[in-house]
């Protein structure tokens, strides 16, 4: 890695008094270590911020639940209130790299990390999203890469956390010290490649990601995630669900249907979502949205096999969610 | 409690001869073939000096049985000193300076600003490189650097005070490339106008592992081959056939990965140039650099205490090895060079790629005509893709007909790796086999019956029939309704009885009753430790773990290099025959004391005894402190195999219960029953660890890994351990191994390997086999990803009907 | 593809054109940053930091490196003082200052977790982690795991069913198996392969991994 100073912060005031000039925040530093590491990101300075304890916790509010950034992923999985109304989180987050690395990377970081493109992530190829124009997986090897809403850019959505995010409907709280706290919700957070290659979310270079608001689930939601790789032991997903289920009695009143690794920015199928609606989870109404959810779908070269993936992902944690199904052996462990 | 064997050398001769050399020999009786099916008894004759016949295992005490690892406890604690671990005094780090570009032209290489960076005391510039394929006329490239022939290839390397700065150095060495045209895709490679790897004809050398290619092979463009083997005539053996079952296989590139990656701590001082080493083979480094810098072996010492897995990568001294000792001998420091784990993918070697087209004519009953296997694979800008011995070796034919190319493309070159070629190949043929068997309406078991002639496979293969597992598959394919199908398939796997003939060992015998084996050997993680230390406790009746054991110095007694299995079966007769004869050299010694002649004593079951009955029997380190000197020592060299023309064939027999996921293409290997011997087996627990390593890293070949490399600049996209998959704890199927002892009369051990042998052949068709069972499709292609695995299944498959 | 012969210019540079790191010199921040009389505040959890190192910041942040400074690290029970830089990593910290190789280093990236310590007894990857961020918290590694001269029960349980080969996973393996039965006393074969579903074996030790972890847990339990 390249040589660095590191502003060791013990407030969010501090902290964002070092947002400036090229430096960069470090949270739980996994993702940052792993691009200094292979050489394409080369920051002059950090700004470590894991020790700030109001960044910390996991805090029942009025509106729902209110989860600092610090939070790690090991602690969001192992949260009580978590696992029981937010189950798509704690499954996200507890399902997600390996063990050891949720217990350091931290939920703001895991919604922050960049993509796993393995070309974004190789100091050998400058690509669109580091300022050429030109994108090397169309034409090369494209197998884990998006199949819709692709753009300029195929990468896939490389957050977890952020699918389930997005079922939730969730918010992150943004700070600055020139523009003082604002919320953006999950679904408008992050870009599309073709809006700004360059940039892969709204949050700007001076502000730090402080909280994930996420508002209360109506009474009788169920939700679940599963993430599928190519093996169960730490693998990035190749197909990926968020379901949420609002039910009343039998029948499904609202469904939300979250994906991450089928395009560049995580998703809902309204597709899927609206064959869902009014009407009770059953395996053929699962099975009709996972097909649903494909709608649109326009494969790479090499990634055709997730248009059949995809709906077999979707539709088992649909019906997980729904409780009619175990946790799927085939999703990551 | 062992039988108590006596011996004085009035029991054992049978008689006595000279073999033709003069040298006495005598004819002893062993147990050969497998206890409770054939075991019987032979004659061998054998040099008259050799230790008296070991009798089965059960008739031994530490032999055959599992004591402990005897570095268990160093592993466990953290206190085993790896290469990557060694610290000296006034230490460098190294780093290369790797190219970026697949196929260049080194036009010129300034080290100026890296040799002024803060902290480096050395840089060098690469001007002879190792490991890749050499040309026949080196005249065709007068170059003054290495043609830069991969991605990843090492061109200059600096030594620093830290890792840091290293890392900083080499980064500002300036090397201008003329690019090259290049290729990465083998079948790209093979075409008429294909950009050329090589202006003209180049080998590879194999190494103490396998690989490489034989010598003299035609090479038309990047196409090196074809390696012709005939046998009787194909041609009319298919014209024969009743049956011909003919299909297409491929098969991906395979990195090593060993968890420690390649490296050495170079210490060159003017009367000796030390390097500790994470090899497979001391010997091997100390060959290679006492080569490269015209040293006499004399003054080169290699030192492994432990390393972190091989697999076949870990021979010679290679790029690290001799840089390291240069920059040690510019510097006057000691250099440690660690390759990082990009490096560890690109540059060290892998397993090269297959694309075979296989035949196999048969008749009715199953008998087989005629095979014929025309195979190509890419060994980068190496050799030794060679995937014929399965199909030249496994069962019997009439005629055969292989041809073996080697398809040259601009990525690292290959090294053996854990059966080289044996994987590829099985995978073929016994799904091939398998498929025969189908079409004749034979079963799989009887079919392999008929045309296996190796005895002790036919006993595995009863094992196999008569498991619950086996008796548990349905035989007919695609039974289960529902998305999650069942299968279970077979495999069997070939491998060779390879030997070392050069290595030793030395036995020390001390007057407190302490005993010391001494060998050059490395323990690569198959517990060479614990079986040198059970072979001292049998003879000296010392438990294992107070036996001294010092290994991984070739300082001591030349030890074999830990490649084609050859490990065990090579250097436990030599440290038998030399406890043995420090045994006897021991009861010499202690004759005075005991006012006996040595040829009335004897020591064996811990104790000394006398033949005659002079004095009850005495334990050994009472009686060690009878000696009439404070040591006696003995050094054995490894005795030629009693009875070659006795050789066969060994390998075992797989099944794997698969759950095929039909709708994310996963495939889950639920339960595997390994069925392998390997002669007699020493510490059979140790035995059983070594065959779930191969049948798990056979998994791992077979569903996950995959070297990838951008088709269109050459690089490899998956340099790591996310994107480059490996079997985690998620993906290991419940094992179940039976150890088959099989006596096979060779050696005063006759202990053969099992690192080859088990596992990592036959997974792959096992697997394979078992899909077919599972869904009724068949998948030849390697890996069997989610992508693979949904494509097999869209495909409208044509019927396979018995005849 | 056989038509698209990269040309030299549109190739990525060659690695060994040096690349100057993005951002500003030290000295540059220093004169921006309205450098005043450094705070004193202790940050709680972050003990060890030594006052010779922190230069005159804004209050709340401590200003670290691109030089050495020296540290304190808590490591198996002991303090240990030592240079670092901000870059150092724990792994390198525990392995090169400290001599502690029993933490290896093999993919460097946070995959394999053959670098596994244990941070305030959770189970981490130290390469991935700074040795900055181990000041204040209780560092133990394999060298750490037994008590005096004897064997921790997963370390014995490793040892009486062979689950190690070549070694190199094994400390982490361990530190991955301890840390589980310290929050799961009673584990299933399945929360086994969880707790080391981080760890990559290569040499195909897992089914004894599991084996022992039972088996110290049920060792663990006799005892209990």
């Amino acid at each position: 890695m390249n040589s660095f100073a590191l502003a060791d912060c013990s407030t969010i005031e501090a902290a964002l008094s070092q947002l400036k000039d090229g430096a960069i925040v470090k949270a739980g530093g996994v993702d940052l270590l792993d691009r200094m590491k292979n050489g394409t990101d080369t920051p002059a300075r950090l700004v470590n911020i894991r020790n700030i304890p109001e960044l910390r916790g996991i805090h029942p509010t009025p509106q729902g639940l209110t989860i600092g950034a610090l939070t790690t992923l090991a602690e969001v999985a192992d949260d009580s209130a978590v696992r029981s109304h937010y189950t798509v989180l704690a499954d996200a987050c507890g399902h997600a790299a390996t063990p050891h690395i949720r217990n350091m990377a931290t939920l703001g970081g895991n919604l922050l990390q960049q993509l796993q493109c393995w070309y974004y992530r190789s100091a050998d190829f400058q690509c669109l999203r580091k300022g050429k124009d030109i994108c090397y997986a169309f034409s090369g090897l494209n197998q884990y890469h998006a199949i819709m809403d692709y753009g300029g850019c195929p990468s896939v959505a490389p957050s977890s956390g952020a699918v389930a995010l997005l079922a939730l409907d969730a918010s992150v709280e943004l700070a600055s010290a020139a523009k003082g706290k604002r919320t953006v919700a999950i679904r408008d957070f992050y870009l599309q490649p073709d809006s700004n290659p360059h940039s892969f979310h709204v949050m700007a270079a001076d502000e730090l990601l402080t909280a994930v608001h996420i508002p209360r689930p109506a009474t009788g939601t169920r939700s679940a995630y599963q993430k599928y790789g190519e093996k169960e032991s730490h693998d990035w997903a190749i197909a990926d669900a968020g379901i949420l289920l609002e039910m009343d009695g039998e029948i499904c009143r609202r469904a939300v249907v979250a994906m991450g690794a089928a395009s560049p920015v995580v998703r809902r199928s309204h597709e899927a979502e609206a064959l869902l609606t009014g009407k009770p989870i059953t395996p053929e109404t699962a099975r009709a949205a996972g097909q649903a959810s494909m709608t649109g779908a326009m494969p790479l070269s090499m990634n055709a096999y997730k248009v059949q993936l995809f709906p077999a992902a979707i539709y088992r944690t649909i019906l997980l969610a729904a409780g009619q199904m175990d946790r799927d052996p085939s999703a990551a462990g | 409690m062992a039988t108590v064997i006596t011996h004085s050398l009035a029991d054992v001769i049978l008689t006595a001869a000279a073999d033709s050399s003069g040298a006495a020999t005598k004819t002893v009786s062993m147990p050969i073939g497998v206890p409770g099916y054939t075991l019987h008894n032979e004659q061998r004759t054998v040099p008259a000096s050799e230790p008296p016949v070991l009798p089965v295992n059960k008739d031994l005490d530490f032999i055959g049985k599992s004591p402990e690892r005897w570095d268990g406890l160093a592993k466990v604690t953290g206190r085993a000193r790896y290469t990557a671990d060694v610290q000296l005094p006034g230490m460098l780090y190294a780093r290369f300076v790797n190219a970026s570009l697949p196929h260049a032209r080194i036009l010129s290489i300034d080290t100026s600003a890296a040799e002024s960076h803060p902290g480096v005391k050395g840089v060098h510039v690469i001007e002879s490189l190792l490991g890749a394929a050499v040309l026949r006329d080196p005249t065709l490239e007068r170059t003054k650097y290495p043609i830069v022939r991969f991605a990843g290839q090492p061109v200059a390397a600096v030594a620093a005070t830290t890792p840091q700065a290293a890392e900083e150095a080499a980064a500002k060495v300036k090397v201008k490339y003329e690019v090259l045209p290049f290729v990465v895709d083998a079948d790209l490679a093979r075409e008429p106008n294909a950009p050329l790897v090589f202006p003209g004809a180049a080998d590879e050398a194999g190494t103490a592992g396998g690989g490489g290619s034989e010598g003299g092979i035609p090479q038309t463009g990047n196409i090196h081959g074809p390696a012709v083997h005939k046998k009787g005539d194909a041609e009319q053996g298919f014209k024969d056939a009743d049956v011909i079952v003919d299909a297409r296989y491929t098969t991906q590139v395979q990195t090593h990965s060993a968890l420690e990656t390649h490296g050495v701590v170079a210490d060159w001082k003017p009367e000796l140039l030390t390097v500790y080493a994470s090899t497979q083979g001391t010997a091997s480094v100390r060959e290679e650099l006492a080569g490269f810098f015209r040293l006499p072996k004399s003054q080169v010492r290699v030192i492994t205490e432990y390393m972190g897995g091989g697999f076949g990568a870990k021979f010679g001294a290679g790029n690290p090895g001799v840089v390291a000792a240069t920059l040690s001998r510019k510097t006057g420091a000691p250099v440690r060079m660690m390759l990082d784990r990009q490096e560890e993918h690109l540059s060290v070697g892998n397993r090269p790629s297959s694309d075979q087209r296989l035949r196999i004519g048969a008749k009715k009953d199953g008998t087989i005509t005629a095979i014929q296997l025309i195979s190509f694979g890419t060994a980068g800008c190496g050799t030794g893709a060679g995937c014929a011995g399965p199909a030249a070796n496994l069962y019997k034919w009439a005629s055969l007909h292989t041809e073996e190319n080697d398809v040259f493309i601009n990525a690292g070159p290959a090294a053996a790796f854990r059966a080289p070629g044996h994987p590829q190949g099985a995978f073929a043929l016994e799904q091939s086999i398998d498929e025969l068997a189908i079409r004749l309406n034979i079963d799989l078991l009887d079919l392999r019956d008929r045309i296996d002639e190796n005895p002790v496979r036919r006993v595995q293969r009863q094992i196999i029939r008569e498991s619950a597992l086996w008796k548990s598959r349905n035989p007919r394919p695609n039974a289960d309704p529902g998305p999650i199908k069942r299968g279970i398939g077979l495999s069997q796997s070939v491998w060779y009885r390879h030997l070392t003939m050069n290595c030793g060992a030395e036995v020390r015998v001390h007057k407190d009753g302490s005993v010391e084996v001494f060998s050059a050997v490395q323990d690569i993680g198959s517990g060479i430790k614990t079986v040198l230390a059970q072979i001292l406790a049998e003879q000296f009746g010392v438990p294992p773990a107070k036996v001294s054991v010092k290994i991984g110095d070739t300082n001591y007694p030349l030890g074999p290099n830990s490649g084609g299995s050859v490990t065990t079966a090579s250097l436990t007769p030599a440290v038998r025959d030399a406890a043995w004869q420090a045994a006897q050299k021991f009861l010499v010694s202690i004759a005075p004391a005991l006012d006996a002649t040595p040829g009335d004593l004897s020591l064996s079951g811990g104790s000394v005894r006398s033949a005659s009955g002079k004095f009850q029997p005495i334990p050994f380190p009472t009686a060690a402190a009878k000696m009439n000197t404070d040591e006696v020592s003995a050094q054995a060299k490894r005795v030629p195999d009693y009875d070659p023309s006795k050789y066969d064939t060994y390998g075992g027999v797989d099944i794997a219960e698969v759950a095929v996921d039909t709708e994310t293409g996963r495939i889950h290997v639920k339960r595997v029953l390994a069925v392998h011997d390997c002669g007699r087996p020493i510490n059979p627990v140790q035995v059983i660890s070594q065959i779930n390593g191969g049948v798990i890293q056979g998994i791992s070949y077979t569903l996950f890994e995959h070297r990838l490399l951008d088709p269109n600049y050459g690089l490899m996209v998956n340099p790591n351990l996310d994107k480059y998959k490996i079997a985690g704890s998620y993906e290991v199927p419940q094992i179940e191994v039976q150890l088959t002892e099989s006596y096979i009369g060779q050696s005063s051990t006759d202990a053969s390997g099992i690192g080859e042998a088990a596992g990592i052949i036959s997974a792959g068709a096992a697997i394979g086999n078992a899909f077919y069972n599972a869904t009724g499709v068949r998948i030849r292609q390697l890996p069997m990803t989610p992508a693979v695995v949904l494509a097999a299944l869209n495909q409208p498959q044509p019927s396979m009907e018995a005849l | 593809m056989s038509d698209h012969q990269p040309s030299q210019k549109e190739l990525p540079e060659a690695p060994s054109t040096a690349k100057t790191p993005a951002g500003i010199s030290r000295r540059g921040f220093l004169k921006g940053a309205g450098i005043t009389a450094a705070g004193t505040a202790l940050l709680e959890g972050v003990q060890g930091f030594s006052r010779e190192a922190v230069a005159s910041t804004p209050q709340g942040v401590k200003e670290f490196g691109p030089e050495s400074f020296p540290i304190t690290l808590h490591v198996n029970g002991k303090e240990h003082s030592l240079q670092i830089e901000p870059r150092t990593t724990l792994a390198d910290a525990l392995r090169i200052q400290l001599n502690l190789t029993g933490t290896k280093v093999s993919c460097d990236r946070g995959v394999c977790s053959s670098c596994a310590v244990l941070l305030d007894r959770m189970p981490v990857n130290s390469c991935m982690t700074l040795a900055i961020d181990a000041v204040g918290h209780r560092i133990t590694t394999i060298e750490g795991i037994s008590a005096d001269e004897q064997m921790h029960p997963v370390q014995a349980a490793f040892v009486r069913h062979d689950a190690m080969q070549c070694g190199f996973c094994t400390p982490g393996m361990v530190m991955s198996c301890v840390s589980l039965l310290e929050r799961n006393p009673h584990p299933t074969e399945a929360d086994v392969r969880s707790a080391v579903s981080g760890n990559l074996c290569r040499c195909g030790t897992y089914p004894k991994v599991f084996a022992a972890t039972l088996d110290a847990a049920s060792q663990l339990a006799i005892k209990a």
